[in-house]
């Protein structure tokens, strides 16, 4: 017993640090390094603990660049992304999980695929098609396919919330005389909040986080979101790189802040059986 | 059983009925979905499609009619047999790679420590973030002339000088493959631990009773019963390796010498770069034919048997 614990310990204090060094350290770097002067960053010899402090950075990305136009559209992007993502799934997962019917098991499939679905494959004709109907350069084209692509697993994972409130409430409600409209607006919408508030953060990061469509499909300055504005200067031969990491730093900030609240009902959400 | 289930209060039973089977009613709240998805994917397939049969060479002007033949050109070209290949390595390596980490994240998770739930809670930072952050994260921190690996590595004596991780074909391609490993290993993590907290704990009771240690408990408990999830992990997982684009672009642009360049960053190139809307199209349609050919076998072979 003894011994199995010995390795018990030895295995989760080697994976621990092993993780905390993979997955956290790089943010304890770049976050420092956004606050070291532009020699320091650049230095051949790097501190891990800075020895420099100074806030230049972030004074020029906040006061002598587009990164407020940036930001206010990949606000309305992503939520625009979101509420649509969430009428649209909530009512699916309603009818897959709670009303069975011909082609139940066939939809959930075909949603799971389309959840992958390789989005550079739609690129070329999703462009044309948009060239077509006047959709370049605004909001719609991209919340359009933001939604394609937060919808299906956001559907997959509502499915688990749903399946966790027993038929007997619903069948109740009936027998009393409720209606569909009121059983859903009263008894599983509060039900599945959340399930409901973990979707929503998963379809605003799928949203916030996409580069691809947001490159392609926006061309004027004044409507790009932050993702394409941050590639402009990742791009560029000579990179600043304070300028850039603060702008990184800056860019996370609005998804880890809704994290912060409601971080922990996704984070919930997926591991207390979206799959299940 | 069966006789059972008749024995029903007469109330009930019709409302049971009304829960269950419920066609019309049922694709009423699903059509809404599946409509906006059909338009977004089918409608551009098809324009895909009739691209594909032309020889369109600028956007807004129509080529002429060529059927099959961009077809047989591709399949014959050596780029496209490049890319189908490294696309192939791609979703090998992360799979690998991918597996051992979001293992490793979530067997360690699984077990009680002190801060535990706040690991839990920001593991996903990583697939949170922007992809470009990541890229700009692992460009700063593998930065041959300022970066923080190749320092630590030389300090520590593996390493007699900086290296360009990104200037050698091989290392680009497993430095790009540990990149992408790293932004999506915590989400599939949590998907993993989602079917470790649904295996019932008194089979690890019982079994330790029986005497397992917990390599076997391993082996014979937690594999079996994640199949559900490593189904869903092996489909959606390899889809979406296939899928990368962004972290590749950003950071090798599809280099040195091709190396890094996958379908997707083939399929770019042609058409945003050089500028063959008709080659590009074709592509696309080669490869949707592939992943479609591949979800196809997968579901058939690998669905789990349904238990509700």
């Amino acid at each position: 017993m003894i011994k199995e614990n010995n390795i018990k310990f030895i295995f989760l204090s080697l994976s621990l640090s092993l993780i905390i060094l993979i997955f956290f350290f790089p943010f304890f770097w770049i976050i420092t390094s956004s606050f070291k002067s532009p020699e320091e960053i650049i230095a051949t010899s790097t501190t891990i603990i800075p020895r420099s402090f100074t806030l230049e950075h972030y004074n020029k990305i906040l006061f002598n660049s587009d990164f407020f136009i940036y930001l206010k559209n990949s606000l309305i992007v992503s939520f625009s992304s979101m509420i649509i993502s969430i009428i649209l799934s909530v009512s699916a997962a309603y009818g897959l999980h709670k009303l069975k019917f011909y082609g139940n098991k066939f939809v959930e499939y075909s949603l799971l695929v389309t959840y992958a679905f390789p989005g550079v494959i739609l690129l070329v004709p999703i462009y044309l098609l948009f060239a077509k109907v006047n959709l370049l350069n605004s909001y719609f084209a991209l919340i359009i396919v933001n939604v394609l692509f937060a919808t299906p697993f956001a559907v997959w994972m509502l499915k688990a919330f749903f399946k966790l409130i027993p038929n007997e409430i619903e069948e109740a409600a009936y027998i009393d005389g409720a209606s569909r409209y009121i059983v859903i607006s009263r008894i599983i919408i509060p039900l599945a909040a959340p399930g409901i508030a973990s979707v929503s953060i998963f379809c605003f990061i799928i949203s916030w986080t996409e580069y691809l469509f947001a490159s392609i499909l926006i061309s004027g300055d004044n409507l790009k979101t932050l993702p394409v504005g941050l590639a402009g200067i990742v791009g560029q031969y000579q990179i600043d790189w304070g300028f850039l990491l603060s702008g990184a730093v800056l860019a996370s900030l609005p998804v880890i802040l809704l994290f912060v609240f409601i971080g922990k009902y996704f984070v919930s959400g997926l591991t207390e059986g979206a799959v299940k | 059983m069966n006789k059972l289930k008749s024995f029903q209060h007469p109330y009930t039973r019709g409302a049971v009925n009304s829960v269950k089977k419920n066609n019309i009613e049922g694709w009423l709240f699903v059509s809404p979905l599946v409509i906006w998805i059909c338009l977004i994917i089918l409608v551009p397939i098809y324009i895909a499609f009739e691209l594909s049969l032309f020889n369109v060479k600028i956007i807004g002007t129509s080529g002429k009619f060529v059927g099959i033949d961009n077809y047989i050109k591709l399949l014959g070209k050596s780029k496209f047999l490049n890319a189908s290949l490294n696309s192939l390595y791609w979703i090998i390596g992360n799979a690998i790679c991918q597996t051992f980490f979001a293992f490793t994240i979530a067997l360690t998770i699984n077990y009680k420590f002190p801060g535990k739930k706040i690991m839990a809670n920001w593991i996903i930072l990583s697939f949170i973030i922007p992809t470009v952050v990541v890229v700009v994260i692992w460009k700063l921190m593998l930065s041959s002339s300022s970066g923080v690996i190749n320092s630590v590595l030389i300090d520590i004596g593996l390493l007699d000088e900086a290296t360009g991780f990104f200037s050698s074909p091989n290392k680009a391609f497993i430095s790009l493959v540990i990149i992408n490993s790293w932004r999506w290993s915590p989400f599939l993590a949590l998907i993993i631990l989602s079917g470790l907290n649904s295996i019932n704990r008194e089979m690890y009771d019982a079994s330790k009773v029986d005497g397992a240690n917990f390599i076997q408990q391993f082996f014979f408990i937690t594999f079996p019963n994640l199949k559900s999830v490593l189904f869903v992990l092996g489909l959606v997982g390899t889809l979406l390796s296939f899928n990368i684009f962004d972290i590749i672009w950003l950071i090798t642009k599809g280099g040195p010498s091709s190396a890094t360049t996958t379908l997707p960053l083939l399929i770019y190139e042609t058409a945003f770069t050089k500028f063959r809307i008709s080659q590009a199209a074709t592509l696309s349609i080669i490869t949707s034919f592939l992943l479609l050919l591949f979800s196809i076998i997968f579901i058939k072979s690998m669905a789990p048997k349904e238990d509700d």
